[in-house]
């Protein structure tokens, strides 16, 4: 068994574990859980790290491009995200949604090594690297966002109804979610901008001007422009609430329907076997 | 243990009957003066706030009247008093202060106040030698019990009144209340005491508004006057409390993140149409009405305007409510809790019986060997320096592995109460005397690196006899670098 293997794992169990253990944190909202999930997640951080790098170094290339590699990286970035979020807003609430996707993403990875690993000239290939890294980087902060904007949804609805204990009684201010949904969707919209960019000057080296024509590129293009026309309406009108979830949604769901189109596109399966 | 508690709290006596025993903080030294003056009174502390009046005493013997002295002391007649008075010894003093410490005998349990103020009735106790070696330890016992308490349940996390429940809603709709805006609508007492609350918490501006101008400029120059207002007031240009006529109220409004209302208006004071027309005008920024006026200043509909939490006073008390039966449960928690911990502490002291025993077996088996060195001194006066101090260790490797046996018989007898295999002991090896030296002096004196030879080795011993080792009769360490540990310190290592 390859070691890549082991640490993935150890970080898939601890992942485990700190799912678990955040549920009563986030329902009791109890010092001594958190003293506990902060650790375990941390761990877990450190082995999924090395496991990825392991990975990586054992594929002889840094693009993730095989399901496994993306699975453990889009992973890695939820935990880093998640732990960024927590550190600098002491918000555990996102814990309970994002912890247990990071388990299940890593579920496939860990339970054997890939059978299909890919190999073709675009491996080595800077502008590929940093076209995947940062629309992975976007995706994260967009379902950040997204989940943001359900917490929101769900504070406001306690508050509105006067129900303050109970489940949820634990979550962030409204404020602080409303600041986190805002500031993961403008942090990732740069990064969506350059990782569209990245792709479109391979693109336009590659195949040319028909590249713009594929369904996968034009979903990317009409994607980019929701998210904008997202953060401004929110910047412009304060678009909070209900309507804030229903427009990051939307966006959201152009964002799969981008990644489901990979399978249609005839010029942007690169990774294929 | 003889300890005594008597006293009148919120339960057993009226408001009159505690008013009659109240003793204000100024006359708190001399009150517990004279509480030491008491024959057999060796240690006491009084503990005085409005829920109650108590005083509590190290006895010997446990024989002290203490209504008498509450009969001379406040010159009442106690016979009118006795159904009002109890009366706790031994461990249910320790129950009793431990609860009263954590919070669970308060009328509003949680409480954070009492901690502060049994904090305070001690240091004053201490600060004139009503607090020694029986009292100390069992006060830091009872202050670390209602840490655990509060660290380890939440009795103390929910606010149970109106203003902390409305901070607690503010703090949950905008997170910190730093730089946010207040606006109070007229001149009700809990309408006030709310806004406070909030200015409090370290909100920026308040508005104030009245029906009369001259109210509201009366209000505004009260806020302003207060420290947490006129801290702000000289840090930025703008004062902190202003106060607006009653004409511009909905344009100030919009500008308000929280709006505090508490007229005597018959009509609602605030619509939903001017709720959207603030919104529009915050750019959906979220706001936060407290409507503490009967009948109500702000039309419930506003609720259903996005972004704006209405909450009136029937709201906020229901949420009371609620935070208080949460404490109620949280409370037998705390009760468990306390229960193991006044086992716990009622084990120890019976096991710290047996430390005037135990010293005074050290020191004389530690005189003996002293004096058997000394007297051999010219007989061994060819050896080396080194061979001398082979002599030393040897001699004080044997006195420890003699004295293991029986200090391991006095940790028995003292942890099972058995007073009379400690009297036999002390008896075998002629302690009393010494026993009796020891119980007297602190122990913490015992313990300083000045004493002289016997004492310090006996102190260094005895620091570790309560603790189990793997190896009992390995001799005691030699260093003397580390800061000896009072006894309380080692009582929390101690299982």
């Amino acid at each position: 068994m390859t070691m890549y293997l082991i640490w993935l794992r150890v970080a898939l169990v601890l992942y485990g574990v700190a799912s678990l253990t955040v549920i009563p944190d986030v329902l009791t909202g109890h010092d001594r859980w958190r003293k506990f999930v902060h650790p375990v997640c941390v761990s877990a951080f450190y082995f999924h790290l090395v496991a990825l790098v392991e990975m990586m170094r054992l594929a002889h290339h840094w693009v993730p491009a095989s399901l496994h590699e993306v699975e453990t990286s889009f992973a890695l970035l939820l935990t880093i995200t998640f732990l960024a979020i927590y550190w600098r807003y002491r918000a555990i609430s996102f814990g309970m949604f994002v912890l247990p996707v990071i388990f299940l993403l890593l579920l496939l990875p860990a339970a054997h090594p890939d059978h299909a690993p890919v190999s073709n000239q675009w491996m080595h290939n800077g502008w590929i690297l940093l076209h995947i890294a940062l629309l992975l980087v976007a995706y994260t902060l967009l379902l950040f966002s997204l989940l943001a904007s359900l917490l929101y949804l769900i504070q406001e609805r306690r508050l509105k109804s006067k129900q303050i204990g109970g489940i949820f009684s634990h979550l962030p201010p409204l404020d602080t979610i409303d600041q986190i949904a805002f500031r993961t969707l403008v942090i990732g919209l740069p990064c969506m901008t350059l990782g569209l960019l990245a792709g479109s000057l391979i693109a336009q080296e590659s195949v040319g001007a028909a590249y713009f024509l594929d369904p996968k590129v034009l979903l990317s293009i009409g994607m980019w422009v929701l998210y904008v026309l997202m953060l401004y309406v929110r910047r412009h009108t304060g678009l909070r609430g209900k309507r804030a979830v229903y427009l990051s949604s939307l966006v959201f769901l152009m964002a799969l329907t981008v990644w489901v189109a990979n399978q249609f596109s005839t010029v942007h399966r690169f990774a294929a076997p | 243990m003889n300890l005594v508690l008597i006293g009148v709290n919120h339960k057993s006596a009226p408001l009159e009957v505690r008013e009659r025993l109240a003793i204000p903080a100024a006359r708190l030294e001399e009150a517990t003066l004279s509480l030491l003056s008491v024959p057999c009174v060796r240690e006491g502390m009084i503990l005085s706030t409005c829920n109650r009046v108590e005083f509590l005493t190290y006895q010997e013997p446990a024989q002290a009247d203490l209504l008498e002295f509450i009969r001379n002391y406040f010159a009442v007649d106690t016979d009118a008093l006795r159904p009002y008075i109890y009366e706790y010894r031994a461990s249910e003093v320790v129950r009793h202060l431990f609860r009263v410490a954590s919070s669970l005998d308060s009328l509003v349990i949680g409480e954070p106040q009492i901690l502060g103020q049994v904090k305070g009735s001690y240091t004053v106790a201490r600060s004139i030698g009503g607090v020694n070696n029986n009292l100390d330890p069992l006060m830091q016992r009872a202050f670390t019990v209602a840490r655990k308490v509060r660290n380890q349940t939440s009795i103390g996390v929910s606010s149970v009144s109106i203003a902390s429940v409305a901070v607690d809603l503010a703090r949950k709709i905008f997170g910190s209340l730093q730089g946010k805006t207040i606006l109070l609508m007229g001149a009700g007492k809990m309408g006030e005491l709310a806004a406070r609350s909030l200015m409090h918490q370290g909100a920026g501006k308040i508005y104030l508004c009245n029906r009369t101008d001259e109210r509201a400029a009366e209000l505004a120059e009260k806020f302003s006057s207060c420290p947490h207002a006129a801290g702000q007031s000289s840090a930025t240009a703008s004062p902190v409390a202003q106060a607006i006529p009653y004409a511009s109220l909905h344009q100030v409004a919009a500008t308000a993140d929280i709006i505090v209302s508490s007229t005597g208006s018959e009509q609602p004071i605030f619509l939903r149409r001017d709720a959207e027309l603030y919104m529009h005008r915050r750019k959906q920024r979220p706001m936060f009405f407290i409507d503490i006026a009967v009948p109500r200043d702000v039309d419930p509909e506003i609720n259903g305007v996005e972004g704006v939490f209405v909450y009136n006073i029937d709201d906020l008390q229901a949420v009371a409510i609620s935070n208080l039966s949460n404490r109620a449960k949280e409370a037998l928690d705390a009760e468990a809790i306390v229960r193991a911990e006044v086992e716990r502490y009622t084990r120890r002291m019976h096991s710290l019986d047996g430390v005037p025993s135990i010293v005074a077996l050290q020191e004389s088996l530690e005189e003996v060997r002293q004096n058997e060195l000394r007297r051999m001194t010219s007989r061994l006066s060819h050896l080396t320096s080194e061979e001398l101090h082979a002599v030393e260790q040897m001699t004080r490797s044997l006195v420890h592995k003699l004295q293991h046996a029986p200090i391991q018989a006095i940790k028995r007898a003292a942890q099972e109460g058995d007073r009379e295999t400690l009297a036999t002991i002390q008896s075998v090896f002629d302690l009393e005397h010494r026993a009796k030296d020891a119980e007297d002096a602190p122990i913490t004196e015992k313990a300083k690196t000045s004493a002289p030879l016997p004492a310090r080795a006996a102190s260094e011993s005895i620091e570790s006899a309560f603790v189990p080792t793997p190896d009992a009769t390995r001799p005691a360490s030699s260093g003397t670098d580390s800061a000896p540990k009072s006894i309380s310190e080692k009582e929390d290592c101690l299982p």
